[in-house]
Order: C-alpha cells, then structure tokens, then sequence
C-alpha cells in the first residue's frame, strides 16, 4: 500500500468479494428501515455510508454483524451466508469486528481486560498471548499506559480507540464503524479519525457510517450515498463530492457543505 | 427547595446522597430558621416539642416503673440468645464469635474500609448524648440520689462535648478503626471491674449469684478483642499492597464458606466415622474428582462441538435419573452420589463456555477438584451425628437460631434467584412463563402460609427414603420464598444494562452463556446490590415468624417461655422490648450500611 | 429443543412429586379433598359476621370476611398516616421532620410480628372496659377489651340509599362534565367539582329523607332471578366453552393476520407463536374443566340466582326504612356485639393487628410520597414560577400529579403487603383466614385443601390489588401526555 491508498487510484477490482448484500430489505414493525440494498465490498476497500438521519445506514451495517435480523434478501460475508443458525452467526461475529457510536465498552473491566477477554474466551487464545497483543494493539491506537484503567476514567476519545483495539484483537477480516466520533467531543474526533486512517493504510476491509466528510474524502475508495432505506448513488469520493448525477444526493450535499 | 405548600413544608430539603454539609449557622440563628420561622412554625415547634417530651418520659417511666421486672430479662439473656446450648461447650460459641470478629478486622484491613472520623462529628455525638442522660434523669421516676447521678454524667459528657466542638479545629479528624478500638475495649474492661449480670437460671432454679456474667465473659472477649485488633493492624499497616490484594480475593471465599464452617464443625462438633470416612466418601471424592475431572478436561477442550453438548446433556439426564430411580426402589443410593452428579452435569453444561487453551482448562478442573472436595466435606459434616447433647433436635436457639436462618437463607436463595431472574429475562419463553409463574404466585401469597405449608407439608412430597428435619423444611421455605424476592431485584439490574452492552459482546462473537457470565452478571449484580441489602434486611425480619411455628427462637423465648417461669409470671414485656431493640440495632446497621455502601458504588468507578 | 427437554424435565419432576405426595399422604392416611367444606364443624371463632359457623366452608368464608375488613380499614387508615408522615419528614421545622425520620426508622427497623405482639401485650394489661378511663370518656375507650368507638351502621334502608346514590353519581358526573365544557367555552368560572358535589349531596339528603326510593327495584332483580333459574346447566357449559374458544381463536387470528405481510411477520416474534399455543391449550383446558366438573356451572348458576334472590329481597317491601343509623359503644358487654347496631369494639386482637399493620405500613407510605415528591425535578417548580403560577397552582397542577405518578407503583406495593401482613393475625388470635384455617386443619386434617384456598384467595386479593393501581397508574399516565 501506498501512502495515498485509500484514493480512488487503488485498483481493486481483482480483489475478492468480501461482503455481498443482495435485495436486503428488514422492516420495524410497519416501518421499512432497509429496502432491497443491493451491494458488493471487496476485499481491502473503504466504503463509507452517508445518508441523512433515518436513512438506514446504521440499520444496514448492524444487519451485516447481524444484531439486526433482516426479512428478505441475502447476505454473504466471505462467503458464509447469514443465515439463523447461532454457530453460523458466531462465526460471522468473530470475523466482523465492530465499533459503536456509544463506544459500549464493558465498564467493569479494566481496558487490558476489555481487550482480552474474547480472544482468550472466543479465540481462545492463551492469556499472555492475548495480553501481548493487547499491548501491541494499545501501542497502535496511542495509548501503551492506559491498559490498567477502567474505561468510567478515560476521555470518550481514548475509550473509542480501546473500542477499536477490542475489536481488532478478534483479527477480524472486515471492521464496521458505526457513526464512531458522533458522541465525540470535537477536539477527540481527530484522534480517533488518525487511528482509522491507519487501519485504512494497512488494508483492512472497512464499511463506515459517518458524517465526517473530511475522512469520506480522504480515505473512502467508494461512498454509497443512502436515503429512506435505499441506495441511492454510488461512485467514487471525487465523483460524489464534486459531480453527483442524483437530485437527492444533491439536495443532500447543498444541506451539509 | 422542592415546593412548599406553606412555609411548613420542605423548605430545605436535603439532597439525598450528598453529605450533610450544614452552612454554618450561630446556634440562635439556627433556631429562629429551623423551628420559629413563622407563626404556624413556632406552634407546630411547640407542640411537638411537648409531644417529645411527653412520648420520652412516658417511655421512660415504662422502662423504670416498679412494675417491670428487668430481672427477668437479665436472668434468661442466655437462654434468649443460645437457648439451650449447654455451658461447658461456651468455647465453641466464643471460637465462633471470635473467628466472624477477626475476619470483619481482616476484611476492614484488606479492603482499607477504614476511615477517619471529624473531631467535631463526635463532639456533637457526645453533646447530643449528655443532653439525652440528662434531661432522661429528670423526667425518669428515679429517686433523687439517682436522678443527680443523671445529671451529673450529662453534664460531664456535655461540658467536654461543648469544649471539643469549640475549641478544636474544624478540619481534625481522628482514625476510625482506633475509636472503635476504644469503644470495644471499654466495655470489655468495665466486665473485669464491674461484676455484670446477676443470674443463672439453671434446671428452673433461680441462683443469685451476682457476677456471673462477667466473670464468664470477661476472659475470651478479651481475648478476642486483642486478637481482632492485632490482625486488622497486621493487615493494615504490616501487609504489603500485593499481599493485601491477594487477601482481598481470599476473605470473600472465607466468608462465604465460613457459616457452613462454623455451624456444622464449631458449633456441631460432628462425631466423624474415620472408618466410615475412608471407606465410602475418600473413594467417593476420588471418583468423583477424578474421573469427573477427566470429563471436564476434555470438554473444556476448544471444538469439541456437538458431541460434548450431548455428553453433558447425557450427564444431566443421569443426574435427574439418579433422583428419579428412588422412587423405583433404587433407594439405597447415597444422597453426596446424587448431589455430585448434579454438580458435574452443571459443570459440564458450562464447559463450552470456559473452554480455552491448557492453562484454563486445567483451572477449569482445579475449581471442580474443590467443588467436590467442600461437598463432600459438607454433606459428610451435616450428616454426622452430633457431639453437643442439647434438650431439642437442632442445636441452636433463641437469638442465633435466628441469625442462622438468615444467613443461610441467604446463601441459598441468592443463587436460586439469579437462575430465576435469568430465566424471567431469557429470550424462552417456556423458561419466562414458568419463572414468571413461580415468582408472581410466591409474591402473592403471605409467608405465613408458604411456611406452614413448608413446615407441614415438605416431608410428604420427599421419597420414603428421604428425610429432612423441621428447620431444614424451613431453612427451604425462606429460601424459595426469598428467592422470588430477590430475582425481581436482580431483574431489575439486568433490565439496567443498556442495550449496548449485549450489542457489543455479541460482536465480539461471544456464545448467550459467555455474554450472560462474563458481561452481564457482573454489571447486574453490582446495580442490585442496595435492593439484595434490602431484601435481606427483609429476610431478617420475617425470622420473627419462626416463633409462629414453634421454633425455639428469641421472640418464642421472650413470648413463651419467661412469661411461664415460676419467678417471672407474667413478665411479658420486658422480653419483647429487648427482642424489639436487637431487632432494631441489627436492622437499623444494615440499612445504614448499605445506604453508606450505595453512595460507595454510585461514585465508584462507572 | 432445550426447552421442550427442559419442559419434559420439570413436568415429570412435578408428577413425580405429586405422585410421591399421593402415595406418602395414602400411607399416612392423611386425608385430602373439599369434602370438609360442606361438613360440620365445631369451630367457635373469637370474632366475625359469624363466630359458629355451621361448616368448615362457612369459617373459611368468616375469615375470609374478617381478612378483606382489617385489609381495607388498614389501607385506608395507613395511607392517611403515611401521607402525613411524607409530608412531615419534608417540613422545614427541624423537630416535624426530625420525629417523622425518627418514627420511619423505628417503625421500619422491627419486625412486624414483634410490633403486633408488643401492642397486644399493652393492650391486655390496660383497665377493664366497664371502667370507662377515656380517652374520651363513652365515646372513645381503650381498654383490655380492645378499643371502643361509636359507630355508623347501615340498616336495611340503606341497599335503597346506595342504589340511589349510584343514580346520584351518574347525574354528578353528567354536572360536572357539562360546567367543565361550559368553563371551557365562555371562560367563566362555573365552579364544577362543587356543583358534582353539590348534586351528590342533594341526592344523599333525598335518599335519607324519602323512603322507598328505590323499592321499584324489587321486582326486576326478581325476574333476573328467575331468569338465571330457567337456564339450564348444560346451556351454560355451553356458552362457557364457546366463550373461551372463540376467544382463543380472536387472539389466534390476529397473530395469523399479521403474518400475511413481510413488515407483519417482522412484528412476530418467537413469543408469538407460543402465546398461540398457549391460548389455544389453554382455551381446551378451559372446555375441559367446564365439561368435566358440571358442578362449576350450576354453581355459578345457582349463586348468582342467589344473589338476585337476596338483592330482591333487599329491595322489597318492609326494606324501605331510615338507611344509617349510629350509636355510642356499649361499655357494659361482655361479649363483643360488633354486627347489627350497637356501637363499635374492636376487640384487643384486632385492634392489635390493625394498629400494628397501619403504623409499620404507614412508615413505608411515608418513605414513598416523601420520596415521590423528591423525585419531581426541582426544575418543574422553578418552570411553573417562570410562567405565573402562583405556589398552590404549581403544587396542583404541576408537582403533585408528577409526584402521584411516581408514588402510584410502590403504593400500590405496600397495599399488596399490607393485605399480606394481616396474616400475621394468627399470633395474636384474631380470626382472619390464615388463623381460622388452621383451627380447620387441625380439626379435620385437610391442611392441603386449607392451604391451597389460601394460596387461591390472597392471590386473588393481590391480583385484584395490581390490578386496580395498574388501571390507575395507565389512567394517571394518559391525563398526563
């Protein structure tokens, strides 16, 4: 990978399917959160999801982790079809690491244990291994000497960036971020958006909801615009930021540049 | 100020947790705002303030009359608090009370609970204390000698309280841990100059022989005194923080077993067959710990999959089967075989959840090893015969009766009520009708009926082989009733985890057992701590009932017993209000310790 | 399929315990069955609308009589204390809150049955009742025959009166509604909740005043009566089970409707389909009780031609008379008169329990509104300041019926242990149901029967109890949105 990965330069059309979502469509009750999505993630792509509130995103992103159960369509993620067999969904689970917007980490833990406990349980993995890579992963996300507190006494900044270490330590194939620096103080988005773009440069898969367009930008390979639980435009950051071919994608853009 | 109807009400009313921190006000000031701010108020002030003076000398010609025979109460203490526990095996009690004092020191220390009281808290204690004598030594029918006795101990309690409160600077504190010291070590050495305790009551005779409690007492509180002292120093100041964390982890598994410990070994002095011993429950242990091991280790083992799901399912078939089978004449199978085929078929079932790599599979088969070894010790101890010869069939009475069947109330139903609650909030719906069912049907009835019922009843639906003694019967009925209390306290905790939290162990790819264990429980469990107090306190409380259906305890011997004594006809009351203080000091603590420990949690780490 | 498994588990676990009880209550020849019911007992009960009740069915019912009087005097009596008690722990004046926190926790803090005991002890050692030391001397006597008060009873008039007074209530409401309409439309001040009580009153003074008022009645409960006579028992059976099946099939239909659609079946969840099931098991269960036990519905039958029988009888001729009537306690008796007029004694059993419940009650009570009115956000006054409410308006529009909402639910909780609590009557010796069943037990032997009648009855009470602060908290939280 280059420096400017993440740029609509990188070719990744040899790249193997890694998420597969075909006429995915769940309802609330009445209400139609998601209405046959239809799209394809390769391997090592950015894709990032705007939308306007209530569009779907967020819906959409949780079916694929399965939190969420979706009614119709299909989803196959590295070639393992969702479906509702718990063994099923736990294997899933293990390969999708996930990031919230509410950061949900376990406030009874310390953060070395917040990390280490699926590896050891779910992978498991012995425990100084797992302690180990939780060192390492702590390091990477820039905080080596908070591994001993509890997460009630760090910022929101560093406690989503242990969220992201906690995730990555399952060594997931695809991490999900949804809408990670909404409940964030503007001064602590930077530092969680510089851990992301890191992830980014080193090739991981990642769908991310979010409203910073300044990362879409940056970082995104593709972004997937969304409105009332339907795609609506697809293409690169250039071609969506600067020449979108849709009404509503316009409409949408005017109302947030 | 919340609102105010007219000035009377909730003019200022005191934030709940916050610490009383009163604004200081000079003494008149104070009470121009607090009692005479207006008309109404001042009538009101008055008033009540004749109410209190007439409810307090009421009170206290009831105690002092000529008509109470407090000779009564003192005379049968013994016989309220131990029943018929014989005298000469008395070390057994104070090597109990003993070890439960020197475990709270060493837990104090452990956990550096300690802390340090305000100069200026304890000299308004004090000031408030001497009031109370004194005013109590005038409005009491004593004779004039005693009431200027009364007096004189107020004002020499008042006048240094005045001085501290004065002169000494706001911000002075004193340790904690050293006054208490003190306020033991006080009393205790009054036992050694003071000859306490008039009489014995033995075999219906009255011997009036002053001092005798004492003089018995006087020696082991001593010595328990010191040796509690001596550890929470030794703890505290000596130990090493690294040492004191492992201690940490340690005293709660100590207090956890230490009431089995206590009853059934101390207490019960059980005659072990050494013979009887070696030749069933070695071998049964050994089985059980081994070959049960064995099974574990290989459970525990990471993809074991479907296959273990079915061992375990096949040992928890045999579990119940081996209940079962009594009622088809298999009768003869010993009670620790069933009970241990229940625990393994648990362990099993739990197996996937813990599995790992080497090391935690052999903790894993570490903490069945133990599991097994205190069963069988247990089952073995409660079913030895007795060495204590006592006049009824279960050892303790009076007071620590009632303290018994609370605490293991308590440790019975608490587990039982997290599986209940766990069920009531499970996803199954078979398993929340029937919790559901069970917790709403024991909530509506009185426990009255639950334990006659209990008492009555337990005995018919046991196989003929099968039998359990009267306060076992009862020991169940407060568990099961207690049980459905405490699983809609714990419910409540469970429902206070936010959604995120499943959400995000899911992610994690954690199985529905490993999501409840390791994430929810903890969190659960810690929000419902103050309610769990609460029930307890309940529990505690509703012990009373045990009097109802004839259970030696300290209200049947207040009630029943004195009020027949040829020396005491009739001396009814005096027992009651002394059963009504013990009542109130034991509850009013605990209610006053957990509001200490909630405010604790609420700005402990979260 | 764990489930079904663990299903299998538990019902043979029951069945073998029933059978195991079966087999332990046979060989210990201890009798069970209802049979006592109906059989003759000679029980003598210290106090109720029936001290020899003929059969142990009737002492139950005498119990259950004096169980539900102590339940509701105490309910209400504690919620008026424990009302004062809130309000006073909340007072500014330092020696008002300080007794109210003082009585809480004295109150709290010692069991129950203690406190019963304690006060029956005192009670027993007062002055007899004949010599007559007050309180209030005639009027208001505590004695060691319990406490003497006068007492307001009804006289057979009085069916009439209330029956009148349920017409009175219906045009009270009708007032009150048409000056609310009338104050919202012009904006003048047509005083509504004192002209509905003003309507109220008129109507209570007709009805003492006027006799028969409603003797008309007579006749119609009558023929209601007769009319319950003529249906026979299998037509009930009948429409019983075909009540329970079509309502069965309504809830089972519904859920079906709703799995017509995508969005419909997401609404579903696994619980959906046990509760079809469950209703349709448990509406054939409900046939088959209805057809195995007959008895069930002639019972129904013959009590409720029963009731209009005794409701005509009520309402007929000769029953027109004065409706109350009052009269000071009988200082002289020596047997507690407490039914027909005479002046009320409650005896020192009663006396002792209802003290007892209502003081511990009350201190719980008292936690609840003090705790209720705590929990209104100070910010809601400070609102209600901002836009002009005087203090009364913010207290009743504003703080109260915020604070009622939160006191509602644990109120209701302490109503439940309250009606629980009675139950400790039995040590004392007052004849409530737990106290009478035991004197039945221990006569005939039937403990299993006696408990499960109590078990069925204060589960009733309870239900009917969340029931009604269930409906008041719903009603309480639609006036609010």
């Amino acid at each position: 990978m280059t420096e400017t990965a993440g740029n609509p330069v990188r070719d990744l059309s040899q790249a193997a399917d890694m998420i597969m979502c075909d006429g995915v469509s769940k309802w609330f009750g009445d209400f139609q959160a998601l209405d046959g999505i239809t799209a394809t993630i390769k391997e090592q792509e950015v894709v990032v999801v705007l939308g306007p509130s209530g569009s779907g995103k967020s819906t959409w992103i949780r079916c694929i982790n399965k939190l969420e159960h979706h009614q119709e369509g299909q989803i196959v993620v590295d070639g393992v079809e969702l479906t509702n067999d718990l063994r099923n969904i736990e294997m899933i689970r293990s390969e999708v690491g996930m990031v919230f917007q509410q950061f949900n980490l376990f406030p009874h833990l310390t953060v070395m244990d917040n990390i280490t406990l699926a590896p050891i349980w779910v992978r498991k993995k012995p425990r100084s291994d797992a302690e180990d890579m939780a060192r390492a992963l702590l390091e990477r996300v820039g905080i080596p000497e908070q591994a001993e507190k509890f997460p009630g006494q760090m910022s929101g900044g560093q406690q989503q960036r242990v969220a992201i270490a906690r995730a990555l330590a399952m060594e997931p194939k695809v991490m999900l971020f949804d809408e990670p620096t909404s409940a964030l103080d503007p001064e602590m988005i930077k530092e969680v958006l510089d851990v992301m773009k890191e992830l980014a440069r080193s090739g991981m898969t990642m769908m991310v909801v979010t409203h910073e367009m300044g990362f879409a930008r940056e970082v995104a390979d593709r972004i997937i615009f969304m409105e009332e639980g339907q795609i609506v435009e697809v293409g690169t950051p250039e071609h969506f930021f600067t020449n979108p071919t849709e009404d509503r994608t316009k409409l949408f853009l005017s109302q947030i540049l | 100020m919340v609102f105010t109807t007219d000035s009377t009400f909730a003019e200022s009313v005191p934030a709940p947790a916050a610490p009383p921190k009163t604004i200081k006000l000079p003494p008149r000031e104070w009470i121009k705002q607090n009692l005479f701010s207006t008309p109404f108020n001042s009538v009101l002030t008055v008033l009540f303030g004749a109410l209190i003076f007439a409810a307090w000398r009421g009170l206290l010609s009831f105690t002092f009359s000529h008509e109470r025979s407090w000779d009564a109460v003192a005379t049968n203490l013994r016989l309220m608090f131990t029943a018929a526990y014989p005298q000469e095996q008395f070390i057994r009690i104070w090597v109990c009370i003993g070890f439960i004092l020197g475990l709270a020191a060493i837990t104090v220390g452990a956990y550096a609970v300690a802390s340090r009281v305000r100069v200026h808290f304890l000299a308004e204690r004090t000031m408030v204390f001497g009031g109370v004598i004194g005013v109590s030594g005038l409005l009491a029918p004593f004779s004039t000698s005693a009431t200027v006795w009364y007096i004189v101990i107020g004002f020499g309690l008042l006048l240094p309280g005045i001085a501290a409160r004065t002169q000494i600077d706001e911000e002075a504190t004193l340790p904690l841990m050293g006054l208490l010291g003190i306020a033991f070590a006080l009393p205790v050495l009054s036992l050694w100059v003071i000859p306490y305790g008039h009489h014995a009551l033995l075999d219906g005779e009255l011997i009036a022989e002053p001092g005798t409690v004492a003089r018995s007492s006087s020696g082991p509180w001593t010595v328990v005194l010191i040796i509690s002292y001596a550890l929470y120093l030794l703890v505290a100041k000596v130990m090493n923080p690294s040492a004191q964390a492992r201690l940490k982890r340690a005293v709660v598994g100590i207090w956890l077993v230490s009431p089995l410990f206590l009853v059934f070994i101390i207490l019960r002095d059980p005659a072990f067959d050494y013979d009887h011993i070696a030749s069933v429950q070695v071998p049964l242990f050994l089985a059980y710990a081994i070959l049960g091991g064995a099974l574990l280790y290989w459970l525990t083992k990471p993809g074991v999959g479907e296959i273990g799901r079915i061992v375990a399912a096949t040992v928890l078939l045999a579990a119940i089967g081996t209940f079962l089978f009594s009622a088809f004449g298999f009768g003869g199978m010993r009670q620790i075989v069933r009970i241990l085929a229940l625990a393994l078929a648990a362990f099993a079932l739990l197996a996937p959840t813990f599995s790992g790599e080497q090391a935690a599979r052999r903790r894993y088969v570490r903490v069945w090893v133990i599991t097994v070894l205190g069963l069988v010790w247990f089952v073995t101890a409660a079913n030895s015969p007795s060495t204590v010869a006592t006049l009824s069939d279960w050892f303790p009475g009076g007071f620590s009766v009632t303290l018994m069947v609370a605490t293991f109330t308590l440790i019975l139903s608490f587990p039982l009520g997290v599986v209940l609650a766990l069920a009531r909030t499970s996803k199954m719906p078979i398993f929340r009708v029937m919790s559901t069912f069970y917790i709403e049907i024991v909530r509506g009835v009185p426990f009255i009926t639950v334990l006659v019922f209990f008492a009555i009843m337990v005995p018919l639906f046991l196989p003929s082989n099968m039998e359990i003694s009267q306060i076992a019967a009862v020991v169940v009925a407060y568990s099961l009733f207690s049980a459905a209390y405490m699983a809609e306290n714990v419910r409540g905790g469970l429902q206070s985890i936010q959604a995120g939290q499943h959400e995000a162990a899911e992610a994690l790819g954690m199985t529905g057992t490993q999501k409840t264990v390791f994430i929810v429980l903890p969190q659960a469990l810690r929000a419902s701590i103050p309610p769990l107090v609460g029930q307890t306190i309940g529990t505690f409380k509703e012990t009373s009932l045990l009097a109802i259906i004839g259970v030696f305890d300290f209200l049947f011997v207040a009630r029943t017993l004195i009020p027949t004594q040829t020396f005491f006809l009739g001396s009814l009351k005096e027992g009651l209000l002394v059963v009504c203080l013990t009542y109130w000091f034991f509850t009013y603590n605990m209610s006053k310790a957990s509001q200490r420990l909630e405010q604790r949690l609420g700005v402990g780490e979260r | 399929m764990s489930q079904i498994g663990l299903l299998v588990v538990v019902v043979g676990t029951m069945i073998f315990l029933a059978l195991q009880a079966g087999d332990n209550l046979q060989a210990r020849a201890i009798p069970t069955g209802f049979d006592f019911v109906g059989d003759s007992v000679g029980i003598q009960l210290s106090e109720g609308i029936d001290t020899k009740p003929a059969t142990g069915g009737r002492a139950l019912w005498v119990g259950m009589v004096n169980t539900l009087r102590i339940s509701v005097a105490g309910i209400v009596v504690a919620t008026m204390l424990g009302v004062v008690i809130g309000l006073a722990r909340l007072s500014s004046n330092w020696i008002v809150s300080k007794i109210a926190s003082v009585y809480i926790e004295t109150m709290r803090n010692i069991p129950l049955l203690v406190q019963i005991i304690f006060i029956f002890a005192v009670i027993q050692t007062l002055n007899g009742l004949d010599e007559d030391t007050g309180p209030i001397s005639g009027w208001f006597v505590v004695s060691n025959k319990g406490i003497s008060i006068p007492r307001l009873f009804g006289l057979n008039g009085s069916f009439q009166w209330f029956a009148f007074m349920i017409i009175g209530l219906v045009v009270a409401w009708w007032v009150h509604r048409r000056r609310v309409q009338e104050q919202d439309a012009t904006g003048a001040v047509t005083y509504p909740v004192l002209s509905a009580v003003g309507v109220l009153a008129v109507f209570g003074i007709i009805g003492f005043f006027v006799h028969p008022v409603m003797g008309f009645l007579g006749p119609v409960f009558g023929a209601m009566a007769n009319l319950l006579g003529s249906i026979s028992e299998s037509l009930l059976q009948l429409l019983l089970a075909l009540a329970a099946l079509l309502l069965a099939a309504r809830r089972i239909r519904n859920f079906l409707k709703s799995m017509s659609s995508g969005g419909g079946r997401a609404k579903l969840v696994d619980d959906d389909y046990f509760r079809m099931v469950f209703a349709g098991v448990g509406a054939l269960a409900a046939v088959l009780v209805v057809f195995a036990w007959p008895g069930l519905s002639s019972w129904l039958l013959n009590s409720g031609q029963d009731l209009f029988e005794l409701l005509e009888s009520r309402f007929g001729s000769g029953n027109g008379g004065r409706p109350f009537d009052a009269k000071k306690p009988d200082l002289n008796i020596t047997r507690f008169v407490n039914y027909g007029p005479a002046g009320l004694t409650l005896s020192p059993s009663f006396a002792a329990v209802f003290i007892g419940v209502v003081l511990y009650t009350a201190a719980f009570i008292g936690e609840n509104v003090r705790g209720g009115i705590l929990a209104v956000p100070k910010g809601q006054s400070e609102a209600a300041g901002a836009i002009g409410l005087s203090r009364g308006q913010s207290l009743r529009h504003i703080i109260l019926p915020q604070a009622f909402r939160i006191i509602m639910p644990p109120m209701g909780n302490q109503y439940l242990n309250l009606a629980k609590n009675t139950s400790l009557a039995i040590a004392v010796g007052y004849s409530d149901l737990v106290q009478v069943g035991t004197t039945v037990y221990n006569q005939t032997g039937k403990t299993l029967p006696v408990v499960a009648i109590w078990m069925l009855f204060y589960l009733s009470v309870s239900l009917t109890i969340s029931v009604i602060v269930n409906y008041i908290n719903v009603r309480l939280k639609i006036v609010e949105r």
